[in-house]
């Protein structure tokens, strides 16, 4: 095979697009040929490290901020989750 | 990265056509369905939370305002990152303009987060038409097709970049990816 397939099957099989069977040969392949063994494994990290990243935490008060921006930008908005605190009226407490 | 495009569910077609009647609880059932994951777009595309915020308010504003360009068999999920996109770019235009910082990415443990770091930073660094669609296939997890008509390009010119991007950012991390290896 040469290096122009090696690299698309290469590529197929670091995002999980190869089939089995030629995934198997590659391996195999791989076993032989230390350049495309490196290039299989440090690429299939490569987008490993993408797919697990957990991304921007996402918490209440980011998704109140952003409710507030848009109430800010003149956006009529209702959610089903409670509105947060500082939105709300607060009665004196009696006692 | 998904397989098949994500078609919108029976569920977001009756938010979506109470969107269209001007329904104030439609529009906040449509930011519950999907704030999150265009903050998370936003935040990918900018590297900034207070940006990536103002950016997931205006997309729904947006939303609000545009609903009649969506075609009533067009994926909204598609036409939304779109807006979000259009909208990360004019507030990179500004950055570029203005040069402010990044927020330190994500708040992840253990020996992974330098490498994380390192991949953020090396993100950053790719041409944007390699980094856009990693962001969308392989950080978002968005089918093919779906980024390509986000990108406004075909689906072979979408996985052409998606793997010229993939190599570009594995040959940026160079020693740190072999020392997790």
């Amino acid at each position: 095979m040469n290096n122009n397939l090696y690299n698309k099957l290469v590529d197929l099989y670091a995002g999980d697009e190869l089939p089995e069977e030629l995934t198997e040969e590659l391996v195999g392949e791989s076993f032989k040929n230390t350049d495309l063994r490196h290039d299989m494994v440090s690429l299939k990290e490569t987008v490993n490290i993408l797919r697990t990243d957990p991304g921007a935490e996402f918490t209440d008060e980011t998704f109140n901020r952003i409710l507030m921006r848009m109430y800010t930008k003149g956006l009529e908005v209702k959610t089903r989750t409670p509105e947060p605190d500082h939105l709300q009226l607060k009665l004196p407490l009696s006692g | 990265m998904s397989g098949e495009p994500q078609y919108d569910t029976f569920a977001e077609k009756r938010w979506l056509a109470a969107l269209a009647k001007g329904d104030p609880e439609a529009l906040g059932a449509i930011y519950e369905i999907y704030g999150e994951r265009i903050f998370r777009y936003a935040f990918r595309m900018l590297g900034n939370r207070s940006d990536a915020e103002d950016v997931t308010a205006e997309t729904f504003l947006r939303v609000m305002r545009r609903m009649n360009e969506l075609r009533a068999d067009g994926a909204f999920r598609t036409w939304l990152f779109r807006i979000t996109r259009n909208l990360c770019i004019d507030k990179m235009r500004q950055h570029k303009l203005m040069e402010l910082p990044a927020d330190t990415p994500y708040n992840s443990s253990v020996d992974r987060t330098t490498l994380r770091i390192t991949v953020h930073q090396a993100l950053k660094e790719l041409p944007d038409e390699y980094r856009e669609p990693l962001i969308l296939c392989d950080l978002e997890d968005i089918s093919a097709k779906d980024a390509a008509e986000v990108l406004k390009i075909s689906v072979p010119a979408l996985k052409s970049r998606l793997y010229r991007g993939r190599r570009a950012l594995r040959d940026k991390l160079g020693g740190s990816l072999e020392r997790a290896l």
